[in-house]
């Protein structure tokens, strides 16, 4: 992924100032993760095996991260990407029967018709967002759970939708490999498209995005439709993985993707996005989880440094 | 005027060095009690530099300043408003949700106790209010639901419950209709009858011979000319401003043609808007005229499709518009620049490029992906045509002047070859060097065939080279005059109610 001009700001000149801050903050904490990891954890660490381990680890939330740059980017959020990751892995589940592209199907469906419910409640319903993702978030665990009968249902017969979750192509695992391409293909909408391009006009300014010819409601309905396919994406992803589609996964994956995302440098009032921050943020937290756990480290304490990082790394960009 | 023996302040060798820039470049300035003192200069000749220095918002490099003959301390604006500096910055400090009184007497609450003395604020703004000669404002109206005149009153109020000696106002004319201009005066007379020194900031160069006493420009930082006398001729103002020769302020008139590009046909939306009817040729220069609020800026937002239309239509070319469909106005060849430049016409932090190519993004579409490199060529051509200065298309919109960011809003049409253009107030904020600039341009799209309706509140600018002016009133088009032979107090006999008894002219 190449460093980019990514962000919608500023020129050439402008930029050189606001580089060494702004956007070098995240590749700077990775890099020093990475050393401290080569140092506390020698010859374990820094091997491909363990890499690949944090990209895996690191893609369901990932992939929903990406789509939530483009819901931010408008100025909007969503609450209720993991609500609807149990909800989309569960009605994939009940076409179980049928197989896996069956299953695929139900899942991606699933995930797609959430996030147009969200986007038409925002849109038509003039709900705003924070409240809309809200509602949809106990709506979709609810269904989740009452779908499944609060038991998870076992996808140990599928075996394509298990090679998603946890088989390789050339030695990458495949859910690393479909993050990549996802937070490639991210890029590209974002930075190489009219849609990518209308999306951050929308977040930066509404009124003048409609006075120059742009409807603002078509574009922020598509983005939570977008955000909905990336979380069916991530469904199929864990489900595969996990053998199983649960009612109780997903807890607070909003939260990750939603933090993933504002690290990286995306506004949260919209306007400023970016994929290659986003994905630089997703990292990050996959490294501070694989770290703490190489050094058996109490799962409470990782919470406590991820929100610290939260913290410092904003506050870092921020500084004008 | 007042007896005091010194000048009341004293602006000695003021510089200001920013990283890189030189703000101001030793400035002189000496206002006395009781006078109004015109300061004039192009956008970036330092008159807001000087005042925040004044106003202790900014702490100079080096000069001094003095008020009623001592050492101002620099960099604490606490201690200028303690000594009676009051400043009213051109976006007006007003809290909206709060009600005129608690404004006024925001920072400085009377109490009783722990609480609010409301019975006492209210009598003191209402008397306060009685001082301005402005006593239809309630002392308990939430600050949101008055008009931008009465809003400025409010802040006057504001300064006055400081017991300001020296008022500071900075473009107070620039959102208010030349009724209320007016008005404004009034309440300025009578507050340098009392003794208070006045610094009136301001573009409209028509002011400072109405108002003045004394007139100081600034350019590039520096004074250039001081203690001008009030009925200095406007030519020479202007050439003490750009330093030079002064080119004519207006274009010629273009032929229009004869065939009708738009056709507005009872348009209506009460109460802003009532059978609204007109035709504009190719090529025309139609103006816009009437007090502020009398339906014009609603008027275009109508054309525009930006908000419902309850009757009514509007042809392009022939075709009808589909009524509340911006982007189907805009392919049918119409353009708006609005008035809220900043927040309805721009986005400030992306580049002169982008927010040329905004309502044109399909053009530059190869397959799936968007061509960058033609769009910045594309994007780039049009801003170098209207002269955008400095010519750095990828800078950030907002570190250009207000002139050239009304460039930028014009290249975005002249990208997609629009054929009407709807421009409201397309030189509010804009200097008077970059004004001529803009009329000229608007002239040369008009010699193209072009259409253009503006919106203005400066009748000078209108009659100095509108084709036709038409003009509204409470929501009517109520006349039609011909921009070449009429005058200015033709306009407002059209533009003032009837029932107002304010003196026209």
């Amino acid at each position: 992924m190449a460093v980019d001009t990514d962000t919608t700001a500023v020129d050439a000149r402008g930029r050189l100032r606001q580089v060494p801050v702004q956007e070098l903050v995240l590749p700077i904490v990775i890099i020093a993760l990475i050393i401290v990891g080569v140092i506390i954890r020698p010859g374990v660490f820094l091997t491909s095996d363990n890499l690949l381990n944090v990209l895996t680890q690191a893609s369901i939330t990932g992939i929903i991260a990406i789509g939530m740059t483009f819901v931010i980017a408008t100025g909007g959020i969503d609450l209720s990407v993991g609500s609807a990751l149990a909800a989309a892995s569960i009605a994939g589940g009940l076409l179980m029967p049928y197989g896996s592209w069956m299953f695929m199907i139900g899942a991606l469906a699933m995930a797609l018709l959430i996030g147009a419910i969200n986007g038409a409640a925002i849109v038509w319903g003039k709900v705003v967002p924070f409240i809309a993702t809200l509602a949809m978030l106990t709506i979709a665990r609810g269904l989740a759970l009452w779908m499944a009968e609060r038991t998870p249902i076992s996808l140990i017969e599928l075996d394509i939708l298990q090679w998603f979750g946890s088989g390789r192509v050339l030695g990458i695992p495949v859910p690393a490999l479909i993050f990549v391409i996802v937070a490639v293909v991210g890029w590209v909408v974002l930075n190489r498209t009219t849609f990518g391009r209308r999306a951050v006009a929308v977040g930066g300014n509404r009124s003048a995005a409609r006075i120059a010819g742009i409807r603002p409601g078509r574009v922020i309905f598509a983005v939570y439709v977008l955000t909905g396919l990336c979380v069916g994406i991530s469904a199929i992803l864990l489900s595969g993985r996990l053998a199983s589609a649960s009612p109780v996964v997903g807890n607070l994956v909003e939260l990750d993707a939603i933090a993933a995302v504002v690290i990286g440098g995306t506004a949260l009032t919209g306007g400023k996005a970016t994929v290659t921050g986003t994905f630089f943020g997703v990292i990050t937290f996959g490294l501070i989880f694989n770290l703490l756990n190489l050094l058996n480290m109490p799962t409470e304490i990782q919470g406590v440094v991820k929100g610290l990082l939260i913290l410092v790394a904003v506050a870092l960009q921020r500084r004008d | 005027m007042s007896d005091a023996s010194g000048p009341l302040l004293e602006v000695r060798g003021l510089v200001k060095d920013y990283p890189g820039v030189r703000a101001l470049g030793g400035v002189d300035l000496t206002v006395t009690s009781g006078q109004v003192h015109c300061l004039i200069g192009q956008n970036g000749a330092g008159k807001s530099t000087l005042i925040k220095c004044v106003s202790g918002l900014v702490e100079p490099t080096a000069g001094e300043v003095r008020f009623e003959g001592d050492l101002l301390p620099v960099g604490d604006p606490n201690a200028s408003i303690a000594r009676g500096i009051a400043t009213i910055y051109q976006e007006l400090d007003l809290v909206p949700h709060l009600s005129v009184a608690n404004n006024v007497f925001l920072g400085h609450e009377h109490k009783r106790g722990p609480l609010l003395n409301r019975a006492a604020m209210h009598r003191e703004t209402k008397a306060l209010f009685a001082r301005l000669g402005d006593e239809g404002i309630s002392p308990t109206a939430e600050v949101s639901t008055l008009r931008p005149a009465q809003q400025q009153v409010v802040s006057m109020a504001r300064a006055l419950s400081h017991s300001a000696k020296l008022l500071i106002l900075d473009e107070p004319s620039a959102v208010l209709d030349d009724v209320e201009v007016e008005a404004l005066f009034g309440v300025v007379r009578r507050l340098t009858a009392e003794g208070v020194g006045v610094i009136w900031i301001s573009h409209r160069l028509g002011e400072v011979g109405q108002l003045g006493d004394v007139v100081t420009v600034l350019k590039e930082g520096r004074t250039v000319a001081t203690e001008l006398p009030p009925d200095t001729p406007v030519d020479t103002l202007i050439r003490h401003m750009v330093g030079g020769r002064m080119e004519a302020l207006f274009p010629d008139r273009g032929p229009s043609r004869d065939t009708t590009v738009l056709e507005v046909r009872g348009l209506t939306r009460t109460p802003d808007v009532v059978d609204a009817s007109f035709t504009l040729r190719e090529g025309e220069i139609l103006g816009l005229a009437g007090l502020v609020g009398s339906g014009r800026t609603e008027l275009l937002r109508l054309i525009y499709g930006l908000d419902p239309v309850q009757s009514g239509e509007v042809e392009v070319g022939g075709r009808r518009l589909p009524p509340g469909r911006p982007d189907l106005a805009i392919r049918a060849g119409l353009g708006l620049a609005p008035e809220e430049r900043k927040s309805e016409g721009l986005w400030l932090d992306w580049s002169m490029v982008r927010n040329t190519s905004i309502a044109d993004l399909s053009r530059f579409r190869r397959g799936p992906f968007t061509d960058l490199a033609s769009e910045r060529r594309d994007a780039a051509r049009h801003l170098r045509s209207l002269n955008t200065q400095p010519d750095a298309p990828e800078r950030a919109a907002r570190l250009f002047s207000g002139g050239n960011q009304q460039k930028a809003v014009l290249a975005r049409w002249l990208l997609r070859s629009c054929r009407v253009l709807l421009l409201d107030e397309p030189t509010r904020g804009v200097d008077v060097g970059a004004r001529s600039e803009i009329y000229r341009v608007i002239a040369d799209l008009a010699a193209n065939g072009i259409g253009i309706v503006m919106v203005s509140s400066e009748l000078a600018e209108l009659l100095g080279f509108c084709h036709r002016v038409l003009v509204m009133r409470e929501g009517h088009i109520v006349d039609e005059l011909d921009g070449a032979t009429s005058t200015e107090e033709d306009v407002l006999q059209s533009a003032v109610p009837v029932h107002h008894t304010t003196k026209a002219g």
